[in-house]
């Protein structure tokens, strides 16, 4: 069922992805990106291929998700020195495949394996690359890349001169997709010469032990921003998530505070949520953080200033102060849910 | 003695950045200047290194000369020498012409036994420049460690991505970018440093000190650029409700519910 191919033989001028597998899972942002490079690739009439670098094919969890997904091929890797992840061996095994195809396009989730080889690459290769993209369209047969940026609400188009075109996509910026037509499964023959040494030898690893947060997954989530005023007043965000059965969220600034750990960061560096109900205390609504939750079904914003951009997004707003108003939110449901 | 680099950078103190409405640039003049928050656990990896080793260690920093008591402040901590990188050339660089300027400094001051940065700047943000550094050096590469230890002649370090944490030996010298939470404790400036670095300027390296080639500098060296910047404008769209909190959290309650997301 996996065909065997000399790395010279592979197409060529395509549009590559990179399947990111650590031991043996996939990664889902790897399956998002190709959402927006399917529309990408289909307009500039090329092939989106999907690359995964793996120790074996027995290793790999997910091969039905990969069978489902929207690549037109699916080139694999295999050698065992590719079980771990090595920056440096991963990243050449990415120039040699760059060197042989002549792509057109080259992108990575922003995770930190994304950002780990995709700059190595661009470094090796001199090539530029544009970070954290979260919207892509083709104009005049060129890809251009939109970010947020500096400032309030201010998004920035970018342009790459140097073929392939190079991103790393935000993380959970796009939904994946699957499709009905099965890619073609591709085991990539390196050749004899290549040398799968790494100057990086990984001795052990050891899980997380705290459970990632659910937070990109979440129906409900209650975030906080500079307007809750204090860590102590961010913390109590935990209770009402918990009588809401929600997940905290927070904005930049107050991860930045240490108000509460990185990985709860809504927003371009941090993760996408699609809520059924967004509740956003105290956040006045920089673009940095909108654009990881505009696509909420239904907004509620709690903020003093009437002209915060989160307040003229929001279904609903109330013009109070947020720290008192969550205070209350949460004495009247403790005593609604006692009664 | 070994020998420890770490590249900082100078970053707008949040809040401070205005974006001119009608050019939508910077306005640099209100812009209040910080050292990079996330550049400290690379100071305080490399002091730590330094005690245990031995070591001597230089800052280098890419900026205009405004960025001086950046660098002072750093020295502080317990740095030996101070390098600022400071060309007209060097302006508008992206992530590669800036790799490619702080790789020529590097170069320049081999051999070096470790490189440190932080993650990302809390400006850009791309968290691109230490790998990419690393590529343009040929240098090994780590991202995001939280420990970094000598066992006879490796480095062994402990890196932390997203499904936990990894033990990983290198035999020779390398890059690292140092996770913002490696440390729980950050040491202040010493008060004796703080008197001496009045007396201490940094060495001023422009393009022709690092023989950096033209081309390659700044916005002529950036193959990322910025075609369009556009505002989103916002409409006002939902219902707004005005009044003291008390008063606000029944509808608030009412709202839950038609939500459903709770049931009372």
């Amino acid at each position: 069922m996996i065909e065997k191919i000399k790395l010279e033989d592979l197409k060529k001028e395509n549009i590559l992805a990179f399947g990111e597998i650590y031991q043996g899972k996939l990664h889902p942002s790897s399956l998002e990106i190709l959402t927006p490079l399917k529309e990408i690739a289909e307009k500039l009439d090329k092939s989106l291929i999907l690359v995964c670098l793996a120790d074996s094919l027995e290793s790999i969890h997910d091969l039905e998700s990969l069978k489902k997904s929207l690549a037109d091929e699916v080139w694999f890797i295999f050698h065992s020195k590719l079980r771990d992840f090595k920056d440096d061996l991963y990243a050449r095994v990415f120039i040699e495949i760059i060197k042989s195809t002549n792509p057109y396009g080259v992108f990575f989730p922003a995770t930190l394996i994304g950002v780990s080889i995709a700059p190595r690459i661009a470094g090796v290769l001199n090539l530029g690359l544009c970070a954290h993209v979260n919207a892509l369209e083709i104009e005049n047969n060129q890809i251009i890349m939109a970010r947020p940026t500096y400032g309030e609400n201010i998004i920035a188009k970018l342009t790459s001169k140097t073929i392939p075109v190079m991103a790393t996509i935000s993380i959970g910026a796009f939904s994946p997709k699957t499709s009905e037509k099965t890619p073609v499964f591709k085991e990539v023959i390196f050749p004899e010469n290549f040398s799968w040494e790494s100057a990086l030898k990984v001795r052990s690893f050891r899980s997380s032990k705290k459970k990632p947060s659910r937070l990109s997954t979440a129906k409900v989530v209650v975030a906080g921003g500079r307007g809750l005023k204090n860590k102590e007043n961010f913390q109590k965000l935990f209770e009402l998530a918990e009588i809401l059965k929600a997940e905290v969220g927070a904005t930049r600034p107050v991860c930045y505070e240490g108000w509460v750990e990185e990985e709860r960061m809504i927003g371009v560096s941090g993760v996408t949520v699609k809520p059924k109900v967004y509740i956003g205390f105290g956040i006045s609504g920089a673009l940095q953080h909108t654009a990881g939750m505009e696509n909420s079904e239904f907004i509620i914003g709690i903020n003093t200033d009437k002209e915060a951009p989160l307040i003229k997004m929001a279904n609903l707003a109330f013009i109070t102060d947020a720290p008192k108003f969550l205070d209350l939110i949460i004495k009247r449901l403790k005593n609604l849910l006692k009664s | 003695m070994e020998k420890i680099i770490v590249c900082i950078k100078g970053v707008p103190k949040p809040g401070t950045v205005k974006v001119d409405p009608e050019t939508h640039t910077l306005k640099r003049e209100s812009m209040e200047l910080i050292l990079n928050p996330n550049d400290r656990p690379a100071l305080e990896m490399a002091i730590r290194l330094k005690e245990k080793y031995r070591a001597e260690i230089t800052i280098i920093s890419m900026g205009p000369p405004n960025i001086i008591p950046l660098l002072k402040q750093a020295y502080a901590l317990g740095i030996d020498q101070m390098i600022l990188l400071s060309d007209r050339a060097f302006a508008g660089a992206d992530t590669l012409a800036t790799s490619y300027v702080l790789a020529r400094a590097i170069e320049k001051l081999s051999p070096f036994s470790i490189v440190l940065m932080g993650l990302k700047s809390i400006d850009g943000e791309t968290a691109q420049v230490p790998s990419e550094t690393a590529g343009l050096l040929g240098l090994p590469s780590l991202i995001n460690i939280k420990e970094l230890k000598k066992e006879d002649d490796k480095w062994i370090a402990i890196r932390e991505n997203e499904y936990g944490e990894e033990e990983i030996e290198v035999e020779s010298s390398l890059l690292a970018s140092v996770s913002p939470q490696a440390f729980d404790y950050l040491r202040p400036p010493s008060l004796k440093r703080l008197i001496e670095v009045k007396e201490k300027e940094p060495l001023i390296w422009t393009a022709s000190d690092i023989q950096a080639e033209p081309e390659k500098l700044g916005l002529k060296g950036s193959p990322t650029q910025v075609v369009d910047v556009f505002e989103k404008k916002l409409e006002m769209k939902g219902t707004i409700l005005e009044g003291e909190p008390q008063e606000l959290v029944e509808k608030f309650i009412e709202v839950l519910k038609e939500k459903e997301i709770i049931k009372i």
